[in-house]
């Protein structure tokens, strides 16, 4: 049985269900944001804040629009994590905290392991800007360049240049060093780039995808992106289905519009321009980050992560207190995870099925 | 709820019906006229046709590499039109809501996705089951993967291959399977960035004719319905006629598919060194009863090319317009999506759109012929209703010549072909030779048994296209989901799956060689139940005995 709170105090679920109705039915402009949760949870949230007219946002839609931005304006190379771990010859990791946002990395790729394909010759791998002692893997000769984020993009920019035997500006040391990766680059057969859109920027994408469309023109090379937190990837791949559109998307004018600067939930909120929320962060319990605290909000999160202000409806964890279907990282597709510690706490699709009905009858269906 | 549709120009090549008649349905079959009961329900159809819903062997519509698509080019799908109260989603442009509601006002009702990876068949069945309305199914993609490839390599017994093919069916619920650039997906990973029918793959020394061959025997031992479905090598090439006819030469007499023809109908001829060759092809078609094609019309407007024929979208990006894209290589088979746009003013896309037609109007058999614009690499499949009244009238595509660059008209015989499709011709080719393709037993067909998935046209001589594009009424199952070209309701369709008898223990087997190769337990891909919304409705299509 799922547990609710108002304003921090408890209420019966039934009473949560109906004052959520209440809240979002009577708003007229709604906006669905967080949107941490799984398919069937962003499905469910989709179509509620098309039925109410409201919008849709997900809380790592900055990190997802620094890898789709770059996507849809310059194009993107790709590849799955099985397919570099079978046959990437040299992998350049860009960028610091690769582990922290996909601690399987090393693991996943078998970077300590020579690639099957390509005549098993072993992996080199370099890395670009990694965290001080970030790069000191047991098992795994790592070349690296140490360089902050913001020098991400210059050094990107300056191998590419001498992947194309173009001349640059560095010298000494660090032009050597330089030159050496752009040749190990050049060199590879079948190679991968592995960045975190959450630890990087959109030009540092771009500068990284602009160098591999080079290595392409004479070798094999693509990318493997590590996807940011709270299911991005897969409600992106949910949303695109569904309207078309990533997150920061609207349904106003009836009809999806999508637009990174309108539709972000923490603007809609802040300027008032959104009327009530539905916070939804079923994996980590991840708060709001709008400041504004005087619009109408309802949170679904897990037990542990109650809000203090406004309605909170207890979720579960998708893939450990109920199957869930996600993106993997792993595999790079939607796959079913079982869960691992089942619980009766109800799924964000569950609540969200609730909530919608017991709406007055002027919502449409 | 017996319903009867009176007084139509019932058109069922099944049956051979061509006339004037009444169609009635009950519980959501056909059946034949009752003795002695009045209808629940009739609509006086006089002055309309009747037809079985249509049914698309071939068109992208869902998957990984569809939406990877939609969102690449947000720019593409902006909706105008709010959306009406009782259709969720169905105005966002190009969304699976969408897909549903537009294949349905034009009279279709079974949709075939055709290039679903083994790894993302969950990605696909999700979004298959929020299309509404239609039913649907899809082609898993199989051939350039390391285990095939490695089975050949080894001359392992064919029954390997065959029981992989057997166990992948079941994995993904697929209802057949489709061969891209067979070898060439594999080699490019390799560097290798051209690829012909008898060029070797590097490290397993076997052609692209091999690798073929050995999936259509394959294929056929597993005694699915549906042929081996082949995507051959270069697409899109200047002269690539003679991979094509080389192809059909080494079908060995067992049943082929060959996808999007139009793209393999190229000669070299002309200043320009492209020029249609589609005279050949034809008649090359017209003399091999083994092979069935489709055809892959291009129409003028903008596309975006999707395809899992990796090597060729790699080639294509410099091309795109506008120009970006996106190249997967993944496990065995990859995808690549390339926007493009086919302008009549340019003279390689008007000679593509003329070969098309050559093609449709030179063959002679439309159960061998299928109507497709490959969408949405062709076009997409809203310009179907153009693309009949362009089979239908030579008139009009008189109209359209004259819109062409002189010097494509000169390269092409479509001026001289006078042949119209008969009503009854487009049917066969819509509804006959699908139910035939694919061996459905239940649809395809307004016999007594099928499933009552009827569209009606109100008969316009004058427009054709006005005719297919707006649906007079459309019947799901029974029920009235199109009634003047909108849709009425949205029901859930059915999602068709084949499921043929295999060795099991080929799976011990393909579990370890997930292991080894990528660390992964093969189960991760499996298509479960409870990964699925409980509206996913399955249905089992027949094996061949």
């Amino acid at each position: 049985m799922s547990k609710a709170t108002l304003d921090g105090a408890p209420i019966a679920i039934e009473d949560a269900y109906q004052h959520a109705a209440k809240i979002l039915g009577g708003a007229k402009f709604p906006v669905v944001a967080g949107l941490a949760t799984d398919a069937a949870g962003a499905r469910a949230a989709i179509l509620l804040a098309e039925r109410l007219r409201g919008a849709y946002d997900h809380l790592a839609s900055d990190q997802i629009f620094n890898d789709l931005d770059v996507t849809r304006s310059f194009g993107m190379f790709i590849t799955t994590p099985a397919e570099a771990r079978a046959r990437a010859d040299v992998v350049l990791l860009v960028g610091p905290g690769l582990t922290e946002h996909w601690p399987a990395l090393f693991e996943r790729l078998a970077l300590g392991e020579p690639a099957r394909f390509n005549d098993a010759a072993p992996r080199k791998i370099l890395w670009l800007g990694p965290k001080r002692n970030e790069a000191k893997v047991e098992g795994v000769e790592i070349e690296t360049i140490a360089a902050t984020p913001q020098a991400l993009p210059g050094l990107l920019l300056a191998i590419r240049a001498r992947v194309g035997g173009r001349p640059i500006t560095l010298n000494g040391a660090a032009a050597k060093k330089i030159d050496a990766y752009a040749a190990t680059l050049k060199a590879a057969r079948f190679g991968a780039v592995v960045w975190s859109a959450s630890a990087i920027d959109g030009l540092t994408v771009e500068a990284l995808q602009g160098l591999v469309t080079d290595l392409n023109a004479n070798t094999r090379f693509t990318g493997v992106p590590i996807g940011a937190r709270g299911g991005a990837s897969g409600v992106v791949q949910v949303g695109g289905w569904m309207t078309g559109f990533p997150p920061r998307t609207g349904f106003g004018r009836g009809y999806p519009e999508h637009d990174p600067w309108r539709f972000d939930a923490r603007r809609l909120v802040d300027s008032g321009e959104a009327d009530a929320a539905l916070w939804i962060s079923a994996h980590g319990g991840e708060a709001p980050a709008w400041t504004r605290d005087d619009v109408p909000l309802i949170t679904l999160a897990p037990a542990g992560a109650g809000a203090a202000r406004g309605l909170y409806i207890e979720v579960g964890r998708p893939g450990e207190t109920h199957d869930a279907v996600e993106l993997a990282q792993e595999t790079s597709s939607f796959v079913l995870r079982r869960a691992t510690a089942p619980s009766e706490a109800p799924s964000v699709a569950e609540v969200i099925h609730a909530i919608s009905a017991r709406f007055s009858e002027d919502v449409p269906c | 709820m017996l319903t009867c549709l009176s007084g139509g120009h019932v058109v069922d090549p099944v049956n051979g019906t061509d006339g004037v008649g009444d169609v009635y349905f009950e519980d959501g079959r056909v059946v034949a006229r009752p003795d002695g009961r009045k209808p629940d329900v009739t609509h006086d159809v006089s002055g309309h046709v009747v037809m079985a819903g249509a049914i698309d062997i071939h068109s992208h519509i869902a998957g990984g590499s569809v939406n990877t698509a939609r969102l690449l080019l947000p720019e593409a799908h902006r909706a105008h039109k709010a959306r009406p109260a009782a259709t969720p989603l169905s105005t966002a442009g190009w969304s699976t809501f969408q897909t549903g509601r537009l294949y349905a006002q034009m009279g279709y009702t079974t949709v075939i996705e055709p290039a679903v990876s083994p790894q993302h068949a969950l990605h696909a069945h999700l979004e298959l089951s929020d299309i509404p309305i239609i039913d649907k199914a899809f082609l898993t993609v199989l051939g350039n993967e390391p285990f095939v490839l490695g089975s050949f390599r080894d001359n392992e017994s064919p029954n390997v291959v065959q029981d992989y093919i057997g166990a992948t069916l079941e994995a993904t619920r697929a209802i057949g399977i489709k061969c891209v650039n067979a070898g060439g997906v594999d080699a490019f990973k390799k560097n290798v960035r051209a690829f012909s029918l008898d060029d070797v793959v590097p490290e397993y020394g076997l052609t692209s004719r091999e690798i073929f061959q050995r999936m259509q025997r394959a294929v056929h031992a597993t005694g699915i319905s549906h042929p081996l479905h082949l995507h051959m090598n270069n697409l899109g090439l200047p002269g690539n006629v003679e991979t094509a006819l080389a192809t059909i030469d080494a079908s060995q007499g067992l049943r082929l598919h060959l996808a999007h023809v139009q793209f393999y109908a190229y000669g070299k001829e002309g200043k320009n060194g492209f020029s249609s060759a589609a005279a050949q092809f034809a008649e090359k078609i017209n003399s091999s009863p083994n092979v069935t094609v489709d055809v892959g019309q291009v129409m003028f407007a903008d596309i975006v090319t999707i395809s899992s024929d990796v090597m060729k979208q790699f080639n294509s990006l410099p091309g795109g317009r506008p120009k970006k894209g996106v190249i997967l290589d993944a496990e065995g088979n990859g995808a690549g999506v390339v926007p493009y746009s086919y302008r009549i003013s340019d003279f390689f896309n008007a000679v593509q759109w003329a070969a098309g037609l050559e093609l449709f109007l030179l063959t002679n058999d439309p159960m061998r012929v299928f109507f497709t614009t490959d969408h949405p690499n062709g076009a997409p499949f809203t310009t179907y209703p153009e693309v009949f009244a362009l089979l239908m009238s030579a008139d009009k595509r008189a109209q359209w010549l004259s819109r062409l660059p002189a010097d494509v008209v000169a390269l092409t015989n479509l001026p001289a072909i006078k042949r119209e499709y008969t009503i009854y011709e487009i049917a066969t080719m819509t509804r006959a030779a699908p139910r035939k393709l694919y061996g459905f037993e239940d649809r395809g067909s307004l016999g007594a048994g099928s499933v009552a998935d009827v569209a009606v046209y109100k008969t316009n001589e004058k427009d054709r296209a006005e005719m297919f594009r707006h649906a007079a009424y459309v019947f799901k199952d029974g029920e009235l989901v199109v009634r003047n070209g909108d849709v009425a309701r949205y029901t859930r369709g059915k999602t068709l799956h084949v499921k043929p008898e295999y060795n099991k223990t080929i799976n011990k087997r393909l579990d370890s060689y997930y292991e080894d190769l990528y660390g992964l337990r093969r189960g991760m891909f499996r298509v479960e139940d409870e990964a699925l919304p409980a509206s996913q409705v399955f249905a089992e299509v027949p094996c061949r005995s």
